[in-house]
């Protein structure tokens, strides 16, 4: 009984790997029907322009699009509405050749008026990465309708990366027209926002709160024969338990996203009409650590932070808590980030040495066996947080470190942690994004020790070398000075511990069988599922 | 002294009081006792996750291997206590409110009903969420959100028997023999007000629990200690998994419940000589 | 009579305005002192945000003005009877309160009749059939369902009827995309709202149940039954033309005063059952400090509840011809 199904596990995970690679292909592709997903919570809007949280960037992906396309799990650039694009030597003009006959979801021609606006007009100032992506735009020209120049004031090296759907959608710019742009709240306010028009494969249909979003074919696309799908269905499941459920009796056909509680998908996988597939993240590079508030003793004692990095068992974290949905991390970059330094070795689970060091900085065991106390605060992104947080506390105790956890809503945890830096260690995870300037940088230098800025350096590390060297690779056009610079940065932050590195994680997609052609390249879950088809 | 042998005697009339009595009594001796006689720690992973009850452990292990024997028992102990002293808090200014507004009537019963109609006007389980997630889930905010979430009614129902007393002839002879306000209140109108108070707060208590669970089912529960709520809220994503690992403490919620509510109508029915030959 | 009554819902509902507007006050304050706002969690969603994206949002929803201000702005909308703009959602909050109250009234005036019913039914059975072996069934049953978590009870009941038997939904309230005729789409909703309908109805089933029991056996003892027994009555007559429209009273001030109850309650429902209605908006508001939509609900809630206890007094007064709106 358990071959059978260990094999068939196997089967699947070994068909959806092949799928991936897009070498067979179990079937034809089939035009029709219907794929019915579900994520909590639910959308708050539908362009990542409002937010890029993960179920907006889920839904808006099928309905804006961007100059490019990417391939592969390192996002290797393709034609997408631009149709070729040209570097100059310098690095500093990009100039893009749009595709013709593009129409938005309300029958008008996109244009290269519309590329500008987008990008000058609602990116750049509004979206929460548009500064670092397009800051470095000093012009964009628009000589014809179907050519753009984009003007550089200095070399941006992960440029052609910037054109994601959740990163660069497209806009319609007449769609704005009596709108006043200058101002962020009417751009937000906009009845565009709940009445999206793009150019991409699906267009919203019908979007009741708190119950479905309904997106239907785009019979207009510019890709003949595309979509495959009828209709994407996002359900409102806001229970965990009740997700499974659905999975399993066919009413959802797909948990992207780690939808599904990891406690859930080993049963679930282990069902023959369901799919457990951790690929198609690449491009955003989930990993989890612990930050540490560097402020203080005794944390900011360099021995300390190496004994609890020696005193948490990340076998134990991986296998136990997270149910293998992840792997062991070694530093800032996940392992399957191109810049990843193969040299480093990940800190071992070592009690002992955790022991030794913390006497040898000075910290014995008082009376009661307690070293020194920690107050631990958790991500509330979910139960598996709350779980490691106590084992954290409970292996942290046994090298005599006693330590209290605080559980907050999200609100009050960025406050806590972003905002007031009130904290000993907290867990977070960050996304390496497809290039280390863009996603890992923002941790690390000391030019993001700024309050009220989520999702940065609430260390306060500041390392003058680790500065230099990320401001080098951010203009580096020679690829192996940069992988040097990257290199380097690792093995100091591994080393000095500005944060305990404790997985990589893994998104996790359950799907039915009957789904095909999901996994396509490294932000899989956030591509148009143009090629998406149902049995 | 007679009247608390009458009493006794009539709760011990009362077949279904006595056995809510008895299991009460092994709940209360378990939470106790339990933690020390087994003594394992409820957070500690002892071993794999999901085994079935019976086997290497009593109760199984749940979603990271721990022991779910050692949280019930531990669980016992935190969830009883949320209760209890929440209940106590809410009986103290219920008690409070509730008589002074009753004894004293105009202005000050006014302003005072008007505090309490607006805790219950919105609805309670939506304020104790908001207050708990407002000043982050510790084992205090929860028990005090409980609290504050259930005195009024206690308030409403004290307020009732206080007027119903006030006017007595023996209210009278108090006032006439000098006695100050405070202790005429507290000292001769509460102990006749208290029998239907007393039923109150033992069906309080165990609504309590239900509360409790229903904040930790939300995720509002203090991340440090084990409660009963707090462990369904960790079983309940892995329910299709190990089912057991949420209908154990489920079973143990209604156990306890059921037991105070039998206790309770025991109270009421010895309490409130008019139903007892029901 | 009838103008009496007219005159005193006017004078109730004149009452209601102070006390509701107290209500909104308090409220406000207290859902200002949560910790962080709704552009942190906006910044904090999107990954990495800096101090002038955050500094940005804040503008534009209005939360960088000072405390004070945002609350006079607040009253003075809610005088006007606009709710103001969901920070997080961009539309108007009465839209978005709007779209979900018809769920959760659904849920819960399905769930107090089926209640109330079946528990004047059990409670009466139980009365007249008292020391039988089905007045003890009905006790225990309705002791054991009176001390069940509900959102524990709903899980089971998935457990039980959406998957080891495969005959209804485990969520939602309707077949996404099976948008068929009035009668059609009125089955469908029907089927969804059967698991969470009877979840959310067991508790109250059981404390009405209790309750009717004890007030019928009260009723049954008083002078007017016995003489009516005298006459030689049918006792079905006698239980439910005479005792019960007396019996029922209590349930009736009960069922008012739990209606803020079962709205809290409603969260944990609709949390197990996906069902769209108030509960989860109120929570999902709650986390997202979408504190504008957090406020509405909770004004609007209010305003549910003293309109309900104001029914219930009515009815009072139409069950109980003795008491005289003054």
């Amino acid at each position: 009984m358990n071959i059978t199904t260990g094999v068939l596990r196997n089967l699947c995970i070994g068909s959806a790997m092949l799928l991936a690679m897009g070498a067979v292909h179990a079937a034809e592709p089939k035009h029709g029907g219907t794929l019915t997903y579900s994520y909590n919570p639910e959308p708050t809007a539908l362009s990542t322009i409002a937010t890029t949280a993960v179920p907006v960037a889920l839904a808006s992906t099928k309905i804006f699009e961007s100059l490019l396309e990417y391939a592969g799990p390192s996002l290797e650039p393709r034609p997408g509405l631009a149709e070729s694009w040209t570097v100059a030597k310098d690095h500093l003009t990009y100039t893009f050749k749009l595709r013709h006959n593009v129409k938005w979801h309300d029958g008008k021609l996109f244009t290269s008026a519309d590329v500008k606006f987008s990008i000058e007009k609602i990116v750049t100032p509004l979206h929460s990465r548009g500064k670092v992506l397009f800051g470095n735009v000093s012009t964009i020209e628009t000589p014809d309708p179907y050519t753009v120049v984009f003007k550089l004031a200095q070399p941006v090296p992960f440029f052609l990366k910037a054109f994601q759907p959740t990163e660069a959608p497209m806009f319609p710019k007449h769609a704005f027209e009596g709108v006043n742009v200058e101002d962020g709240k009417a751009v937000r306010g906009s009845p565009f926002m709940q009445k999206p028009i793009g150019t991409g494969p699906f267009r919203l249909k019908e979007w009741k709160k708190g119950e479905y979003l309904i997106l239907e074919r785009n019979p207009d696309y510019w890709k003949k024969g595309k979509p495959y799908l009828d209709q994407i269905v996002m359900r409102v499941i806001p229970d965990a338990a009740a997700r499974s459920i659905a999975l399993e009796n066919g009413e959802i056909d797909l948990a992207p996203m780690s939808a599904i509680a990891a406690a859930d998908i080993q049963r679930l996988g282990s069902l023959k009409n369901i799919v457990v597939n951790t690929q198609g993240n690449e491009g955003l590079g989930p990993n989890l650590w612990l930050e540490v508030n560097l402020r203080d003793k005794p944390l900011s004692d360099l021995l300390v932070r190496q004994a609890i990095s020696y005193a948490l068992n990340r076998e134990k974290i991986v296998e136990v808590i997270w149910f293998g949905q992840g792997k062991p991390a070694v530093g800032p970059l996940v392992s399957g980030n191109p810049y990843f330094n193969k040299a480093i070795k990940p800190y071992e689970f070592n009690p002992a040495r955790a022991n030794e060091l913390l006497d040898q900085a000075g910290y014995p065991r008082g009376a009661n066996g307690v070293r020194f106390k920690l107050q631990q605060n958790v991500l509330p992104y979910g139960e598996s947080w709350t779980r490691m947080a106590e084992y954290i506390k409970q292996d942290l105790s046994k090298v005599g470190i006693e330590v209290e956890t605080q559980s907050l809503d999200l609100g009050g945890w960025l406050k806590k942690i972003y905002t007031d830096w009130d904290f000993g260690i907290t867990s977070t995870f960050s996304h390496n994004y497809s290039d280390p300037s863009i996603g890992v940088q923002r941790t690390f230098v000391s030019t993001s020790i700024q309050k009220g800025s989520t999702f940065t350096n609430s260390m306060g590390y500041v390392n003058p070398k680790v500065d230099e060297l990320f401001a080098q690779a951010l203009i580096e056009t020679d690829q192996a000075k940069r992988r040097k610079e990257f290199d380097d940065v690792q093995v100091i932050l591994h080393g000095e511990l500005p944060v305990i590195f404790l997985m990589e994680m893994a998104y996790t997609h359950l799907w039915n069988k009957r789904v095909h052609g999901l996994i396509t390249n490294g932000i899989s879950m956030y591509s148009n599922w143009d090629s998406v088809w149902v049995e | 002294m007679t009247g608390l042998f009458s009493f006794l005697k009539r709760f011990a009339g009362n077949r279904a009081a006595l056995l809510g009595a008895a299991v009460l009594s092994v709940i209360l001796l378990a939470a106790i006792l339990g933690p020390m006689l087994y003594a394992v720690d409820p957070f500690d992973m002892v071993g794999r996750p999901f085994q079935l009850p019976f086997g290497k452990y009593p109760l199984g292990t749940d979603v990271a291997g721990r022991d779910l024997l050692a949280g019930i028992l531990r669980g016992a102990r935190v969830s009883l206590m949320i209760a209890t002293v929440a209940t106590a808090g809410a009986m103290f200014c219920g008690l409070l409110v509730g008589a002074v507004s009753g004894y004293y009537g105009g202005a000050v019963d006014n302003v005072l009903m008007a505090v309490t109609d607006f805790f219950l006007t919105i609805p309670s389980f939506v304020l104790a969420v908001v207050v708990v997630a407002i000043f982050q889930p510790t084992i205090t905010t929860v028990t005090a959100a409980i609290a504050v979430v259930s005195w009024p009614s206690v308030a409403r129902l004290v307020r009732s028997e206080v007027i119903a007393q006030r006017d007595r002839d023996y209210v009278q002879a108090c006032r006439a023999l000098g006695m100050s306000n405070a202790e005429i209140m507290f000292l001769q109108i509460l102990p006749n007000a208290l029998p239907p108070v007393v039923v109150v707060a033992s069906l309080m208590i165990a609504t309590a629990i239900l509360t409790e669970s229903g904040l930790s089912f939300l995720g509002l529960a203090d991340p440090n200690v084990v409660s009963w709520g707090y462990m369904i809220g960790v079983a309940r994503s892995a329910l299709r998994t190990a089912w057991w690992m949420t209908a154990i403490p489920g079973v143990a919620i209604l156990i306890t419940v059921l037991a105070i509510n039998l206790v309770g109508e025991g109270l009421n029915d010895a309490l409130n000589p008019r139903m007892r030959k029901r | 009579m009838k103008s009496a009554s007219l005159g005193f819902v006017v004078r109730r509902l004149a009452q209601m305005v102070p006390v509701l507007l107290a209500i909104a006050s308090l409220n406000f304050f207290l859902v200002h002192l949560a910790p962080g706002d709704a552009a942190e969690i906006i910044a904090g969603q999107s990954g990495h945000a800096t101090p002038e994206f955050i500094a940005g949002l804040r503008h534009d929803f209005g939360l960088d003005r000072p405390l004070l201000q945002q609350f006079f702005i607040y009253v003075g909308r809610l005088l006007r009877f606009d709710l103001g703009y969901s920070a997080v959602q961009q539309v108007p909050v009465i839209s978005l309160i709007l779209d979900r109250l018809p769920a959760t009234l659904l849920l819960m005036l399905t769930a107090i009749t089926l209640s109330i019913v079946l528990g004047v039914v059990l409670g009466v059975a139980s009365a007249r059939m008292r020391g039988t072996w089905v007045d003890h069934a009905i006790s225990v049953g309705a002791l054991a369902f009176y001390a069940v978590p509900a959102f524990w009870l709903g899980l089971m009941l998935i457990v039980l009827f959406s998957i080891v038997l495969g005959v209804l939904p485990s969520g939602g309230m309707s077949e996404i995309g099976k948008a068929g005729t009035g009668l059609e789409h009125a089955l469908d909703v029907l089927r969804h709202l059967i698991l969470p309908a009877i979840t959310m109805a067991l508790f109250y089933l059981a404390l009405y149940t209790r309750v009717m029991r004890t007030s019928m056996l009260e009723v049954l003892s008083l002078e007017y039954i016995i003489a009516a027994r005298a006459k030689g009555l049918p006792e079905s007559a006698i239980a439910w033309r005479h005792a019960v429209p007396n019996a029922i009273l209590p349930i009736v001030t009960l069922a008012g005063l739990q209606f803020g109850h079962l709205l809290g309650g409603s969260i944990l429902i609709e949390t197990v059952f996906g069902w769209p209605g108030l509960g989860r908006l109120v929570f999902d508001a709650l986390l997202q400090r979408d504190m504008s939509l957090l406020l509405g609900i909770l004004f609007v809630s209010s305003v549910v509840v003293v309109l309900a206890n104001l029914a219930v007094d009515l009815l009072y007064g139409f069950l109980d011809p003795r008491i005289v709106h003054k």
